[in-house]
């Protein structure tokens, strides 16, 4: 069986604390069997979690399916899901999510002649020139692609 | 140092959550409504302009709803408890003292964080919740509670604020509040305020002069300390820690009169398991159920009859079956047929931590017949619900559900579901 054991703090070392610690610690992750224990005890971490990766600022991030393939080139397929974080700055080169004619819309951000753009990955799609004129709300920068295979 | 402490308040908050991820509706007057499409609870700018109130009935403006094109949605209550704990969650990294007041709304402490910048500290928080979320907010400052609360309301009110005021400042404060009336002042209702009226108290500042005992006596300790906040004495402590509920309630209307005892049956099932997981989640045990049934009050030709029924329990309980067969059992004893029921509704009380000793049922069986309480079991099926939503439910449930309220404008529940993901373009 699976057994965590509670350990108290000794307390000849320091002046106790007015309430009492304790600290749970495993002692044994493996089976307490007769017999020699796992060699892999010595060796107990964590287990990984994918939030860690992926997720750095909760609050600001937001999962999406892509739609359409104007950004194969940038490895983004079809009901892909894009993990974005709002958090994070807009800068050239970065994929953003783009408020576009009413439309959430993929794009990668582009300086070119002091000029930005908005470019597609795929040859098929033309380019957008931003002028003064249009306003762009970017909603979030696109930080990995979570392709199934 | 004077105290400070900063209202966050989140603009018209359940449209604002729909339109984050609708860019084409940013320009539209866009509203929600209650359970049941019934009645608006939340409108945007663009709505309101369009003379809508709060919980005005939807079938009263259909003719301007049509004429706007106003957009309509159905609650998304899990879209909205999502979003609001990203606002709260950023909210805490702004200050070390935050009472989460409501949905969309938090005090926060600053004191000695932002002054002298207050406004400066105000914008950042703005900036910081619009960005990071997409929700837009608005920030009043001021030494006590109810100058926070009205700080916000001025800051929502007038657009040359930037969305930030504080009413640190005797005299800015005096010039507001003679501009708002004493029935805006969070704490006094709408029968306070006429009363207010009666006796020529009109403004915000009219209120404010008056001497406090007077009050008191003509009012009651809630009106006097309000009069007192806003003279800049905090009279009302933050409360960071919310207090455990001390009753839980889940009732709903029907999307149609139901007739049935099984019908009625499967639907006050639903709404006691609703409660019980609500229970578990505050890690208490209720002791005392109570529950009703009712017709509709608002049609007075068909036969009107409402009933309770409330029993106390010998040994408090979280189990979802428990409370299911405790319920059942009164409502066998309500029931009456021969009615279109509209309402059914079940109330926990009497409650206590989970960890509090309660009084050990020798014959548990024998006496109640319930099946005993098994902690375990319901905490695995509260896991697996909280993944997989609405995957394990107790029978008594039933399977037809037609009775359940009307949803049918509800939006994708885009942050809580992976099949309702909010699509975005490649192209």
């Amino acid at each position: 069986m699976d057994q965590m054991l509670t350990c108290t703090f000794p307390t000849g070392f320091w002046r106790p604390l007015p309430t009492a610690r304790r600290l749970p610690l495993p002692l044994f992750l493996g089976k307490v069997a007769a017999g020699f224990p796992s060699p892999a005890d010595d060796y107990i971490q964590k287990t990984l979690d994918l939030n860690e990766l992926l997720v750095q600022k909760p609050a600001a991030t937001y999962f999406v399916r892509a739609q359409g393939e104007s950004m194969l080139g940038a490895s983004i397929h079809p009901n892909d899901i894009l993990v974005v974080d709002r958090s994070l700055e807009p800068a050239a080169g970065k994929i953003v999510i783009c408020a576009l004619n009413g439309e959430l819309t993929v794009k990668r951000l582009a300086r070119e002649n002091g000029r930005w753009q908005l470019k597609a990955d795929n040859p098929a799609y033309a380019d957008i020139t931003l002028h003064e004129a249009l306003e762009l709300v970017i909603w979030g920068v696109v930080t990995t692609v979570i392709h199934a295979v | 140092m004077q105290p400070l402490i900063a209202l966050v308040d989140c603009n018209s908050f359940y449209v604002s959550c729909e339109c984050v991820f609708r860019p084409d509706l940013w320009e539209k007057p866009v509203g929600v409504l209650s359970n049941n499409d019934g009645c608006f609870v939340a409108r945007n700018k663009a709505l309101k302009s369009l003379g809508v109130k709060m919980g005005v009935p939807l079938f009263q403006v259909a003719d301007l709803v049509k004429k706007h094109d106003v957009q309509l949605f159905s609650s998304n209550y899990p879209l909205y408890a999502d979003m609001s704990s990203r606002v709260m969650s950023l909210l805490e990294t702004f200050s070390p003292r935050t009472e989460i007041y409501s949905i969309d709304e938090a005090f926060l402490d600053v004191t000695g964080i932002c002054q002298p910048d207050s406004i400066g500290y105000g914008l950042s928080i703005k900036h910081s919740i619009q960005k990071n979320t997409g929700i837009p907010v608005c920030v009043g400052l001021g030494p006590t509670k109810t100058l926070a609360k009205l700080a916000n309301f001025a800051a929502k009110k007038w657009p040359q604020t930037g969305g930030v005021l504080d009413l640190s400042d005797p005299v800015r404060r005096d010039k507001l509040m003679r501009l708002v009336p004493a029935g805006e002042v969070w704490g006094i209702g709408s029968r306070t305020a006429a009363k207010l009226n009666q006796i020529g108290i009109n403004t915000v500042w009219d209120l404010a002069i008056q001497p406090v005992e007077p009050i008191q006596k003509q009012f009651n300790i809630v009106v006097a300390r309000t009069l007192m906040e806003l003279n800049g004495i905090p009279c009302l402590k933050l409360e960071e820690i919310a207090p455990d509920k001390q009753q839980i309630v889940c009732s709903r209307s029907f999307s149609r009169r139901l007739t049935e005892f099984s019908e009625v049956s499967e639907a006050l099932a639903e709404y006691c398991s609703r409660a019980a997981e609500k229970l578990r989640y505050q890690h208490s045990v209720t002791g005392c159920i109570t529950i009703f049934i009712r017709t509709s009050p608002f049609n007075p030709k068909e036969p009107q009859y409402q009933r309770a029924a409330s029993i106390k329990l010998a040994s408090a309980t979280q189990d979802t079956r428990a409370i299911i067969a405790t319920a059942s059992r009164m409502l066998k004893e309500i029931f009456k047929a021969g009615y279109g029921y509209q309402k059914c509704g079940v109330q926990l009380s009497h409650i206590q931590p989970e960890s509090s000793p309660g009084q050990l049922e020798l014959f548990e069986f024998a006496d109640t017949g319930l099946p005993a309480e098994n902690r375990p079991l319901m905490k695995a099926v509260d896991q697996i619900n909280r993944r997989f939503p609405k995957a394990i439910s107790v029978a008594a449930t039933g399977f037809d559900k037609t009775w359940k309220a009307k949803a049918e404008r509800i939006s994708p529940r885009y942050t809580t579901d992976w099949r309702e993901l909010v699509g975005v373009k490649c192209g």
